[in-house]
Protein backbone atom coordinates (compact mmCIF):
# COMPACT_ATOMS: atom_id res chain seq x y z
CA UNK A 1 0.00 0.00 0.00
CA UNK A 2 1.46 3.28 -1.00
CA UNK A 3 -1.24 5.57 0.89
CA UNK A 4 0.56 7.90 3.69
CA UNK A 5 -3.03 7.98 4.64
CA UNK A 6 -6.11 5.85 3.85
CA UNK A 7 -10.07 6.22 6.27
CA UNK A 8 -12.17 3.86 5.41
CA UNK A 9 -15.85 4.39 6.75
CA UNK A 10 -14.93 6.67 9.47
CA UNK A 11 -17.64 7.94 12.05
CA UNK A 12 -17.61 10.07 14.78
CA UNK A 13 -20.47 10.88 17.54
CA UNK A 14 -19.77 12.77 20.71
CA UNK A 15 -22.01 13.57 23.43
CA UNK A 16 -23.98 17.02 23.31
CA UNK A 17 -21.86 18.90 25.89
CA UNK A 18 -23.43 20.82 28.66
CA UNK A 19 -21.84 24.67 28.87
CA UNK A 20 -21.48 24.22 32.66
CA UNK A 21 -20.17 20.81 32.84
CA UNK A 22 -16.79 20.46 34.17
CA UNK A 23 -15.03 17.83 33.45
CA UNK A 24 -13.78 17.03 29.61
CA UNK A 25 -13.61 12.72 29.58
CA UNK A 26 -12.84 11.84 26.12
CA UNK A 27 -10.53 14.69 26.08
CA UNK A 28 -8.50 13.94 29.30
CA UNK A 29 -8.41 10.16 28.33
CA UNK A 30 -7.21 10.62 25.29
CA UNK A 31 -4.02 13.24 26.09
CA UNK A 32 -3.81 10.47 29.01
CA UNK A 33 -3.20 8.19 26.26
CA UNK A 34 -6.35 6.07 27.49
CA UNK A 35 -8.90 5.70 24.81
CA UNK A 36 -12.44 3.84 25.01
CA UNK A 37 -13.97 4.62 28.05
CA UNK A 38 -15.75 7.84 27.33
CA UNK A 39 -17.73 5.46 23.87
CA UNK A 40 -21.07 4.91 25.55
CA UNK A 41 -21.28 8.82 26.11
CA UNK A 42 -21.97 9.22 22.59
CA UNK A 43 -25.14 10.64 21.16
CA UNK A 44 -24.76 12.78 18.50
CA UNK A 45 -23.35 11.79 14.96
CA UNK A 46 -20.90 14.40 13.52
CA UNK A 47 -18.72 13.17 10.81
CA UNK A 48 -20.39 10.03 9.48
CA UNK A 49 -18.69 7.57 6.46
CA UNK A 50 -15.94 9.02 5.68
CA UNK A 51 -13.57 8.19 3.24
CA UNK A 52 -10.10 9.55 2.58
CA UNK A 53 -6.88 8.33 0.55
CA UNK A 54 -3.31 10.63 0.57
CA UNK A 55 -0.37 9.28 -1.06
CA UNK A 56 3.32 10.68 -0.40
CA UNK A 57 4.13 14.27 -1.71
CA UNK A 58 0.27 14.79 -2.27
CA UNK A 59 -1.57 17.58 -1.20
CA UNK A 60 -5.20 18.07 -0.12
CA UNK A 61 -7.25 21.01 0.97
CA UNK A 62 -10.12 20.04 3.38
CA UNK A 63 -12.68 23.06 3.02
CA UNK A 64 -16.61 23.65 4.12
CA UNK A 65 -18.38 26.29 6.21
CA UNK A 66 -17.70 26.97 9.66
CA UNK A 67 -18.73 24.17 12.11
CA UNK A 68 -18.86 21.34 10.12
CA UNK A 69 -16.00 19.59 11.57
CA UNK A 70 -13.01 20.27 9.39
CA UNK A 71 -10.90 20.74 12.70
CA UNK A 72 -12.18 17.99 14.04
CA UNK A 73 -11.35 15.60 11.19
CA UNK A 74 -7.83 16.87 11.75
CA UNK A 75 -7.70 15.82 15.22
CA UNK A 76 -9.23 12.31 14.75
CA UNK A 77 -6.43 12.06 12.00
CA UNK A 78 -3.92 13.64 14.26
CA UNK A 79 -5.44 11.04 17.34
CA UNK A 80 -6.66 13.41 19.44
CA UNK A 81 -9.95 12.45 19.17
CA UNK A 82 -11.35 9.12 19.08
CA UNK A 83 -13.43 7.90 16.41
CA UNK A 84 -16.52 5.92 17.22
CA UNK A 85 -16.16 3.55 14.12
CA UNK A 86 -14.04 3.10 10.88
CA UNK A 87 -10.60 1.90 9.68
CA UNK A 88 -7.38 4.16 9.42
CA UNK A 89 -4.41 2.89 7.87
CA UNK A 90 -0.82 5.12 8.28
CA UNK A 91 1.53 4.49 6.08
CA UNK A 92 -0.09 1.16 4.97
CA UNK A 93 -0.33 -0.17 8.79
CA UNK A 94 -4.08 -0.20 10.23
CA UNK A 95 -4.16 1.24 13.34
CA UNK A 96 -6.55 0.04 15.64
CA UNK A 97 -8.89 2.18 17.88
CA UNK A 98 -7.81 1.36 21.24
CA UNK A 99 -4.11 2.45 19.58
CA UNK A 100 -5.55 5.50 18.32
CA UNK A 101 -3.99 8.13 20.38
CA UNK A 102 -2.05 11.05 19.74
CA UNK A 103 1.00 9.72 21.40
CA UNK A 104 1.09 6.74 19.26
CA UNK A 105 0.14 8.41 15.73
CA UNK A 106 2.88 11.00 16.33
CA UNK A 107 5.59 8.27 16.86
CA UNK A 108 4.50 6.60 13.47
CA UNK A 109 5.39 10.35 11.95
CA UNK A 110 2.52 12.70 11.51
CA UNK A 111 2.86 15.96 12.11
CA UNK A 112 -0.04 18.75 13.62
CA UNK A 113 0.33 22.46 13.55
CA UNK A 114 -2.28 24.17 15.35
CA UNK A 115 -4.74 26.86 13.82
CA UNK A 116 -3.21 29.58 17.15
CA UNK A 117 0.27 27.70 16.59
CA UNK A 118 0.43 26.30 20.21
CA UNK A 119 3.64 26.94 21.04
CA UNK A 120 5.15 25.73 24.49
CA UNK A 121 4.60 29.40 26.11
CA UNK A 122 7.84 29.19 28.37
CA UNK A 123 10.50 27.99 26.17
CA UNK A 124 11.72 29.85 23.00
CA UNK A 125 11.27 29.41 19.63
CA UNK A 126 14.74 26.94 19.67
CA UNK A 127 14.01 25.19 22.47
CA UNK A 128 10.31 24.91 21.20
CA UNK A 129 11.75 23.35 17.74
CA UNK A 130 14.55 21.15 19.41
CA UNK A 131 12.16 20.11 22.45
CA UNK A 132 10.90 17.05 20.49
CA UNK A 133 13.98 16.23 19.00
CA UNK A 134 15.54 16.00 22.52
CA UNK A 135 12.90 14.42 24.08
CA UNK A 136 13.02 11.34 21.42
CA UNK A 137 16.97 11.51 21.42
CA UNK A 138 17.03 11.93 18.08
CA UNK A 139 20.74 12.02 16.77
CA UNK A 140 23.42 13.84 18.84
CA UNK A 141 23.29 17.65 20.48
CA UNK A 142 25.21 18.82 17.48
CA UNK A 143 22.89 17.15 14.54
CA UNK A 144 19.86 18.08 17.12
CA UNK A 145 20.78 21.77 16.94
CA UNK A 146 21.91 21.23 12.62
CA UNK A 147 18.27 20.56 12.80
CA UNK A 148 16.60 22.81 14.22
CA UNK A 149 19.07 25.24 12.27
CA UNK A 150 17.76 23.76 9.07
CA UNK A 151 14.12 23.63 10.01
CA UNK A 152 13.92 27.54 11.13
CA UNK A 153 15.86 28.45 7.98
CA UNK A 154 13.15 26.96 6.18
CA UNK A 155 10.82 28.47 7.75
CA UNK A 156 12.64 32.07 7.37
CA UNK A 157 12.39 32.25 11.66
CA UNK A 158 16.38 31.92 12.65
CA UNK A 159 16.22 35.29 13.53
CA UNK A 160 14.32 34.78 15.59
CA UNK A 161 15.06 31.89 17.40
CA UNK A 162 15.97 33.56 20.97
CA UNK A 163 12.79 35.01 21.40
CA UNK A 164 9.77 33.54 23.28
CA UNK A 165 6.08 33.00 21.46
CA UNK A 166 4.38 36.05 23.22
CA UNK A 167 6.99 38.36 21.70
CA UNK A 168 6.44 36.91 18.08
CA UNK A 169 3.71 38.19 15.67
CA UNK A 170 1.10 35.66 15.09
CA UNK A 171 2.56 34.74 11.26
CA UNK A 172 6.05 34.08 12.71
CA UNK A 173 4.50 31.88 15.40
CA UNK A 174 2.82 29.75 12.79
CA UNK A 175 6.11 29.69 11.28
CA UNK A 176 8.15 28.48 14.23
CA UNK A 177 4.81 25.53 14.23
CA UNK A 178 5.62 24.68 11.09
CA UNK A 179 9.53 24.24 11.59
CA UNK A 180 8.70 22.04 15.34
CA UNK A 181 6.50 19.89 13.35
CA UNK A 182 9.17 19.49 10.25
CA UNK A 183 11.72 18.99 12.45
CA UNK A 184 10.66 15.27 13.36
CA UNK A 185 10.66 15.23 9.97
CA UNK A 186 6.56 13.56 9.29
CA UNK A 187 5.94 11.83 6.71
CA UNK A 188 2.03 13.58 6.68
CA UNK A 189 1.91 16.74 7.94
CA UNK A 190 -2.18 18.08 9.47
CA UNK A 191 -2.29 22.03 9.22
CA UNK A 192 -4.97 23.60 10.90
CA UNK A 193 -6.31 27.40 9.22
CA UNK A 194 -2.50 27.84 8.04
CA UNK A 195 -2.67 31.43 6.68
CA UNK A 196 -5.79 32.48 9.26
CA UNK A 197 -5.24 35.89 10.48
CA UNK A 198 -2.40 36.21 8.65
CA UNK A 199 -1.65 39.42 6.11
CA UNK A 200 -1.16 39.37 2.62
CA UNK A 201 2.56 39.17 2.40
CA UNK A 202 2.71 36.26 5.58
CA UNK A 203 0.25 34.25 3.13
CA UNK A 204 2.26 35.04 0.21
CA UNK A 205 5.63 33.98 1.38
CA UNK A 206 4.10 30.91 3.91
CA UNK A 207 2.34 29.39 1.24
CA UNK A 208 5.58 28.57 -1.24
CA UNK A 209 7.23 27.34 2.02
CA UNK A 210 4.42 25.13 2.40
CA UNK A 211 4.86 24.10 -0.84
CA UNK A 212 8.79 23.22 -0.64
CA UNK A 213 7.67 20.49 1.78
CA UNK A 214 6.26 18.83 -0.17
CA UNK A 215 8.54 19.12 -2.99
CA UNK A 216 11.51 18.64 -1.69
CA UNK A 217 10.77 16.28 1.12
CA UNK A 218 7.88 14.13 0.00
CA UNK A 219 5.51 14.66 3.01
CA UNK A 220 2.01 14.32 2.40
CA UNK A 221 0.08 17.58 3.67
CA UNK A 222 -3.49 18.23 4.64
CA UNK A 223 -4.41 21.77 4.70
CA UNK A 224 -7.97 22.35 6.67
CA UNK A 225 -9.01 26.27 5.36
CA UNK A 226 -11.35 28.50 4.62
CA UNK A 227 -9.18 30.41 1.72
CA UNK A 228 -9.48 28.70 -0.98
CA UNK A 229 -6.63 30.39 -2.85
CA UNK A 230 -3.87 28.35 -0.53
CA UNK A 231 -5.47 25.53 -2.45
CA UNK A 232 -5.08 27.37 -6.10
CA UNK A 233 -1.70 28.16 -5.74
CA UNK A 234 -0.79 24.90 -4.42
CA UNK A 235 -2.39 23.16 -6.98
CA UNK A 236 -3.95 20.36 -4.82
CA UNK A 237 -7.06 18.63 -4.06
CA UNK A 238 -9.58 19.85 -2.92
CA UNK A 239 -12.46 18.20 -0.86
CA UNK A 240 -15.88 19.82 0.98
CA UNK A 241 -17.05 18.68 3.87
CA UNK A 242 -20.98 19.14 4.39
CA UNK A 243 -23.79 18.40 6.80
CA UNK A 244 -21.23 15.60 8.21
CA UNK A 245 -19.94 14.00 4.60
CA UNK A 246 -16.93 14.47 2.80
CA UNK A 247 -16.77 14.32 -0.88
CA UNK A 248 -14.23 12.91 -2.82
CA UNK A 249 -11.32 15.14 -3.78
CA UNK A 250 -11.39 16.97 -7.00
CA UNK A 251 -9.34 19.83 -8.37
CA UNK A 252 -9.15 23.70 -8.28
CA UNK A 253 -11.05 24.10 -11.46
CA UNK A 254 -13.63 21.52 -11.10
CA UNK A 255 -15.00 22.83 -7.99
CA UNK A 256 -14.72 26.28 -9.69
CA UNK A 257 -17.13 25.74 -12.27
CA UNK A 258 -19.24 22.81 -10.23
CA UNK A 259 -22.62 22.95 -10.25
CA UNK A 260 -22.90 22.01 -6.73
CA UNK A 261 -24.81 24.37 -4.81
CA UNK A 262 -22.59 23.95 -1.90
CA UNK A 263 -19.24 24.32 -4.22
CA UNK A 264 -20.89 27.44 -5.37
CA UNK A 265 -21.70 28.80 -2.28
CA UNK A 266 -18.15 28.60 -1.26
CA UNK A 267 -16.10 29.46 -4.56
CA UNK A 268 -18.55 32.26 -4.89
CA UNK A 269 -16.13 35.04 -4.05
CA UNK A 270 -13.58 33.19 -6.73
CA UNK A 271 -16.36 32.67 -9.82
CA UNK A 272 -16.16 36.92 -9.32
CA UNK A 273 -12.52 36.96 -9.66
CA UNK B 1 -22.63 -29.33 27.96
CA UNK B 2 -20.61 -28.35 31.23
CA UNK B 3 -17.74 -26.61 29.37
CA UNK B 4 -20.36 -24.51 27.29
CA UNK B 5 -21.96 -23.90 30.59
CA UNK B 6 -18.79 -23.05 32.46
CA UNK B 7 -17.61 -20.57 29.54
CA UNK B 8 -21.32 -18.27 29.88
CA UNK B 9 -20.41 -18.05 33.69
CA UNK B 10 -17.20 -16.69 32.62
CA UNK B 11 -18.06 -14.67 30.56
CA UNK B 12 -20.64 -13.45 32.54
CA UNK B 13 -18.05 -12.61 35.34
CA UNK B 14 -16.04 -11.01 32.84
CA UNK B 15 -18.49 -8.78 31.85
CA UNK B 16 -19.31 -7.98 35.52
CA UNK B 17 -15.88 -7.59 35.89
CA UNK B 18 -15.11 -4.90 32.84
CA UNK B 19 -18.50 -3.42 33.79
CA UNK B 20 -17.02 -2.65 37.84
CA UNK B 21 -13.78 -1.38 36.01
CA UNK B 22 -15.13 0.92 33.37
CA UNK B 23 -17.49 2.30 36.60
CA UNK B 24 -14.18 2.74 38.91
CA UNK B 25 -11.71 3.94 36.33
CA UNK B 26 -14.37 6.59 34.71
CA UNK B 27 -14.62 8.02 38.32
CA UNK B 28 -12.83 10.62 40.32
CA UNK B 29 -11.22 8.08 42.49
CA UNK B 30 -10.39 5.83 39.55
CA UNK B 31 -8.82 8.68 36.92
CA UNK B 32 -6.73 9.77 39.94
CA UNK B 33 -4.98 6.47 40.37
CA UNK B 34 -4.64 5.86 36.83
CA UNK B 35 -3.27 9.63 36.02
CA UNK B 36 -0.15 8.68 39.38
CA UNK B 37 -0.24 5.27 37.86
CA UNK B 38 0.89 6.79 34.45
CA UNK B 39 3.38 9.68 35.85
CA UNK B 40 5.21 7.09 38.06
CA UNK B 41 5.25 4.93 34.77
CA UNK B 42 6.21 7.21 32.73
CA UNK B 43 9.90 7.84 35.12
CA UNK B 44 10.63 4.70 33.86
CA UNK B 45 9.75 5.61 29.85
CA UNK B 46 12.66 5.51 27.15
CA UNK B 47 12.74 9.05 26.92
CA UNK B 48 14.23 9.49 30.31
CA UNK B 49 17.26 12.02 30.50
CA UNK B 50 19.01 12.56 33.59
CA UNK B 51 20.13 15.67 32.76
CA UNK B 52 16.47 17.03 31.70
CA UNK B 53 14.87 15.20 34.10
CA UNK B 54 16.94 16.81 37.22
CA UNK B 55 16.88 20.36 35.71
CA UNK B 56 13.05 20.15 35.36
CA UNK B 57 12.85 18.69 38.73
CA UNK B 58 15.29 21.17 40.60
CA UNK B 59 13.18 23.83 39.24
CA UNK B 60 9.61 22.36 40.31
CA UNK B 61 11.32 21.96 44.08
CA UNK B 62 12.31 25.26 43.65
CA UNK B 63 8.95 26.87 43.23
CA UNK B 64 7.23 24.43 45.67
CA UNK B 65 9.59 24.58 48.03
CA UNK B 66 12.46 27.19 48.20
CA UNK B 67 9.96 30.07 47.15
CA UNK B 68 7.58 29.34 49.77
CA UNK B 69 9.78 28.98 52.75
CA UNK B 70 9.92 32.60 54.04
CA UNK B 71 5.62 32.43 54.41
CA UNK B 72 6.24 28.98 56.03
CA UNK B 73 8.73 29.73 58.26
CA UNK B 74 7.15 32.95 59.32
CA UNK B 75 3.87 30.85 60.11
CA UNK B 76 5.75 28.08 61.65
CA UNK B 77 7.30 30.60 64.02
CA UNK B 78 3.91 31.92 65.01
CA UNK B 79 1.97 28.43 65.32
CA UNK B 80 5.52 27.35 67.52
CA UNK B 81 4.91 30.26 69.51
CA UNK B 82 1.16 30.20 70.09
CA UNK B 83 1.14 26.16 70.69
CA UNK B 84 3.84 26.63 73.40
CA UNK B 85 2.29 29.70 74.77
CA UNK B 86 -0.96 28.30 74.92
CA UNK B 87 0.81 25.15 77.02
CA UNK B 88 2.53 27.45 79.35
CA UNK B 89 -0.46 28.67 80.17
CA UNK B 90 -3.10 25.62 80.99
CA UNK B 91 -0.01 22.64 81.66
CA UNK B 92 1.11 24.05 84.94
CA UNK B 93 -2.25 24.11 85.78
CA UNK B 94 -3.40 20.43 85.20
CA UNK B 95 0.15 19.41 86.62
CA UNK B 96 1.66 18.79 83.37
CA UNK B 97 4.29 21.37 83.52
CA UNK B 98 6.89 18.73 82.28
CA UNK B 99 5.12 17.78 79.09
CA UNK B 100 6.49 20.20 77.08
CA UNK B 101 8.40 18.15 74.54
CA UNK B 102 5.27 15.69 74.38
CA UNK B 103 3.08 18.36 73.64
CA UNK B 104 5.96 19.94 70.84
CA UNK B 105 5.76 16.61 69.40
CA UNK B 106 2.24 16.05 69.29
CA UNK B 107 1.16 19.45 68.01
CA UNK B 108 3.91 20.55 65.97
CA UNK B 109 5.63 17.00 64.31
CA UNK B 110 2.67 15.13 64.29
CA UNK B 111 0.09 17.15 62.86
CA UNK B 112 0.27 20.61 62.23
CA UNK B 113 3.69 20.44 60.89
CA UNK B 114 2.36 18.14 57.64
CA UNK B 115 -1.06 19.83 57.62
CA UNK B 116 -0.02 23.44 57.52
CA UNK B 117 2.90 22.17 54.95
CA UNK B 118 0.58 20.88 53.01
CA UNK B 119 -2.18 23.32 53.14
CA UNK B 120 0.50 26.12 52.12
CA UNK B 121 1.65 24.29 49.10
CA UNK B 122 -1.56 23.06 48.25
CA UNK B 123 -2.76 26.64 48.11
CA UNK B 124 0.06 27.99 46.22
CA UNK B 125 1.88 25.37 44.43
CA UNK B 126 -1.21 23.22 44.02
CA UNK B 127 -3.32 26.29 42.56
CA UNK B 128 -0.68 27.64 40.42
CA UNK B 129 0.22 24.27 38.65
CA UNK B 130 -3.71 23.71 38.18
CA UNK B 131 -3.61 27.10 36.39
CA UNK B 132 -0.50 26.25 34.63
CA UNK B 133 -1.74 23.29 32.66
CA UNK B 134 -4.89 24.91 32.42
CA UNK B 135 -3.52 27.41 30.24
CA UNK B 136 -1.75 24.93 28.57
CA UNK B 137 -4.88 22.83 27.87
CA UNK B 138 -7.03 25.61 26.22
CA UNK B 139 -4.08 27.11 24.35
CA UNK B 140 -3.88 23.74 23.04
CA UNK B 141 -0.39 23.01 24.04
CA UNK B 142 -1.30 20.06 25.59
CA UNK B 143 -2.33 18.48 22.94
CA UNK B 144 0.70 19.80 20.81
CA UNK B 145 2.55 17.85 23.23
CA UNK B 146 0.99 14.79 22.09
CA UNK B 147 1.44 15.19 18.70
CA UNK B 148 4.84 15.70 18.69
CA UNK B 149 5.04 12.36 20.53
CA UNK B 150 5.62 13.91 23.89
CA UNK B 151 3.44 12.20 27.06
CA UNK B 152 2.57 15.32 28.23
CA UNK B 153 1.84 13.43 31.86
CA UNK B 154 5.79 13.05 31.54
CA UNK B 155 6.66 16.33 30.69
CA UNK B 156 4.07 18.31 33.23
CA UNK B 157 2.96 15.36 35.70
CA UNK B 158 6.05 13.57 36.74
CA UNK B 159 8.38 16.25 37.29
CA UNK B 160 5.71 18.21 39.28
CA UNK B 161 5.26 14.72 41.56
CA UNK B 162 8.84 14.08 42.23
CA UNK B 163 9.73 17.96 42.84
CA UNK B 164 6.47 18.09 45.00
CA UNK B 165 7.76 15.36 46.99
CA UNK B 166 11.02 16.39 47.69
CA UNK B 167 10.02 19.90 48.51
CA UNK B 168 7.06 18.53 50.82
CA UNK B 169 9.26 16.11 52.83
CA UNK B 170 12.26 19.06 53.05
CA UNK B 171 9.02 21.80 54.39
CA UNK B 172 7.80 19.71 56.66
CA UNK B 173 11.17 19.12 58.68
CA UNK B 174 12.25 22.86 58.34
CA UNK B 175 8.37 23.71 59.72
CA UNK B 176 8.88 21.44 62.80
CA UNK B 177 12.11 22.53 63.79
CA UNK B 178 11.29 26.17 63.25
CA UNK B 179 8.23 25.89 65.17
CA UNK B 180 10.19 24.01 67.88
CA UNK B 181 12.96 26.95 67.98
CA UNK B 182 10.37 29.69 67.97
CA UNK B 183 8.12 27.99 70.63
CA UNK B 184 11.72 27.47 72.73
CA UNK B 185 12.77 31.66 71.88
CA UNK B 186 8.92 32.61 72.93
CA UNK B 187 9.39 30.82 76.24
CA UNK B 188 12.60 32.34 76.92
CA UNK B 189 11.65 35.68 76.37
CA UNK B 190 8.19 35.46 78.13
CA UNK B 191 9.98 34.43 81.17
CA UNK B 192 12.27 36.98 80.17
CA UNK B 193 9.53 39.72 80.39
CA UNK B 194 7.42 38.30 83.36
CA UNK B 195 10.00 37.53 85.62
CA UNK B 196 9.59 34.08 85.76
CA UNK B 197 5.63 34.70 87.20
CA UNK B 198 4.46 31.56 85.03
CA UNK B 199 6.66 29.77 87.35
CA UNK B 200 8.38 27.66 84.63
CA UNK B 201 12.00 26.40 83.81
CA UNK B 202 12.82 25.75 80.70
CA UNK B 203 16.41 25.37 78.94
CA UNK B 204 17.43 24.68 75.38
CA UNK B 205 18.90 21.04 76.51
CA UNK B 206 15.51 20.11 78.84
CA UNK B 207 13.36 20.74 75.25
CA UNK B 208 15.31 19.35 72.84
CA UNK B 209 15.77 16.22 75.29
CA UNK B 210 12.27 15.77 75.81
CA UNK B 211 11.16 16.45 72.26
CA UNK B 212 13.59 13.76 71.48
CA UNK B 213 12.49 11.23 74.25
CA UNK B 214 9.00 11.60 73.35
CA UNK B 215 9.44 11.23 69.53
CA UNK B 216 8.19 7.32 68.56
CA UNK B 217 9.71 5.09 65.71
CA UNK B 218 5.98 5.80 64.01
CA UNK B 219 6.57 9.44 63.96
CA UNK B 220 9.67 9.25 62.48
CA UNK B 221 8.09 6.86 59.67
CA UNK B 222 5.16 9.38 59.67
CA UNK B 223 7.59 11.88 59.14
CA UNK B 224 8.40 10.64 55.89
CA UNK B 225 4.85 8.89 54.90
CA UNK B 226 2.81 12.12 55.56
CA UNK B 227 4.60 14.33 53.60
CA UNK B 228 4.98 11.71 50.48
CA UNK B 229 0.86 11.33 50.65
CA UNK B 230 -0.19 14.93 50.67
CA UNK B 231 2.51 15.91 47.96
CA UNK B 232 1.04 13.23 45.87
CA UNK B 233 -2.14 13.78 46.84
CA UNK B 234 -1.69 17.72 45.88
CA UNK B 235 0.00 17.51 42.41
CA UNK B 236 -1.68 14.56 41.02
CA UNK B 237 -4.91 16.41 41.95
CA UNK B 238 -3.86 19.67 40.60
CA UNK B 239 -2.75 18.19 37.93
CA UNK B 240 -5.89 15.90 36.99
CA UNK B 241 -7.69 19.47 37.50
CA UNK B 242 -5.87 21.16 35.42
CA UNK B 243 -5.60 18.00 32.61
CA UNK B 244 -9.78 18.10 32.79
CA UNK B 245 -10.42 21.41 32.14
CA UNK B 246 -11.78 21.99 27.89
CA UNK B 247 -11.79 25.00 25.37
CA UNK B 248 -13.10 27.34 27.88
CA UNK B 249 -10.73 30.02 30.15
CA UNK B 250 -13.67 30.21 32.48
CA UNK B 251 -12.94 26.86 33.93
CA UNK B 252 -9.56 28.25 34.80
CA UNK B 253 -11.06 29.91 38.24
CA UNK B 254 -13.27 26.96 38.90
CA UNK B 255 -10.31 24.13 38.42
CA UNK B 256 -7.57 25.92 40.35
CA UNK B 257 -10.54 26.34 43.33
CA UNK B 258 -11.51 22.25 42.62
CA UNK B 259 -7.61 22.25 42.98
CA UNK B 260 -7.28 23.53 46.45
CA UNK B 261 -10.39 23.03 48.03
CA UNK B 262 -10.25 18.94 47.00
CA UNK B 263 -6.77 19.10 48.32
CA UNK B 264 -7.38 20.60 52.03
CA UNK B 265 -10.27 17.50 51.99
CA UNK B 266 -8.15 14.60 50.63
CA UNK B 267 -5.34 15.78 52.95
CA UNK B 268 -7.66 15.72 55.91
CA UNK B 269 -8.92 12.41 55.00
CA UNK B 270 -5.42 10.87 54.53
CA UNK B 271 -4.28 12.56 57.72
CA UNK B 272 -7.06 11.12 59.75
CA UNK B 273 -6.66 7.54 57.90
CA UNK B 274 -2.73 7.76 58.58
CA UNK B 275 -3.15 8.95 62.97
CA UNK B 276 -4.95 5.74 63.00
CA UNK B 277 -1.74 3.90 63.10
CA UNK B 278 -1.44 6.28 66.90
CA UNK B 279 -4.53 4.06 67.84
CA UNK B 280 -2.83 0.82 67.04
CA UNK B 281 0.71 1.79 68.78
CA UNK B 282 -1.69 2.77 71.86
CA UNK B 283 -2.80 -0.07 72.01
CA UNK B 284 0.29 -1.96 71.76
CA UNK B 285 1.18 -0.13 74.23
CA UNK B 286 -1.50 -0.75 76.67
CA UNK B 287 -1.73 -4.67 75.84
CA UNK B 288 2.38 -4.78 77.01
CA UNK B 289 1.72 -3.29 80.20
CA UNK B 290 -1.72 -5.57 80.92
Amino acid sequence: MSEALKIENMHFSYRAQDADQDDDASGFWNRLGFSGFSEKLAREEVLSGINLSLGYGETLCITGASGQGKSLLLRLIAGLEMPTDGTFYYFGEHVPNHLHTALNIALRGVGFVFQNSALVSNLNVHDNVAMPLSYHKIGSEEERAERVNMALDLMRARSEKDKYPHMLSSGMQKRVAIARAWAMNPKLLLLDEPIANLDVYNRRTLIPLIDNMRTLFHTAIIIVTHNLQIAEELNCNICILHDRILTPPHSFDFWLHSDDAIAQDLFRDLRKE
Amino acid sequence: MESDKSSKSLMFSGRILNRIGRVCLSSTAGKLLMLLFQAVRSIFSPSRSFHTDSNNVIAQVFFTGVQIFPVMFIIATLFGTVTIIQALTVMPRVGFSDSFGSLMVIVLVRELGPIITAFLIAGRSGSALTSMIGSMSINSEVDALATMGVNPIRYLVMPSLIGGIIAMLMMNILFSVSGICAGFIATKLLIAITGNVLNVHISWHYLSSSVLSALTPTDFVMTVVKPVCFAVIIVINACYQGLSIRQDSRQIPKATSRSVIYSFLYIVVTDVALSLFYIFQYFQAMSKII
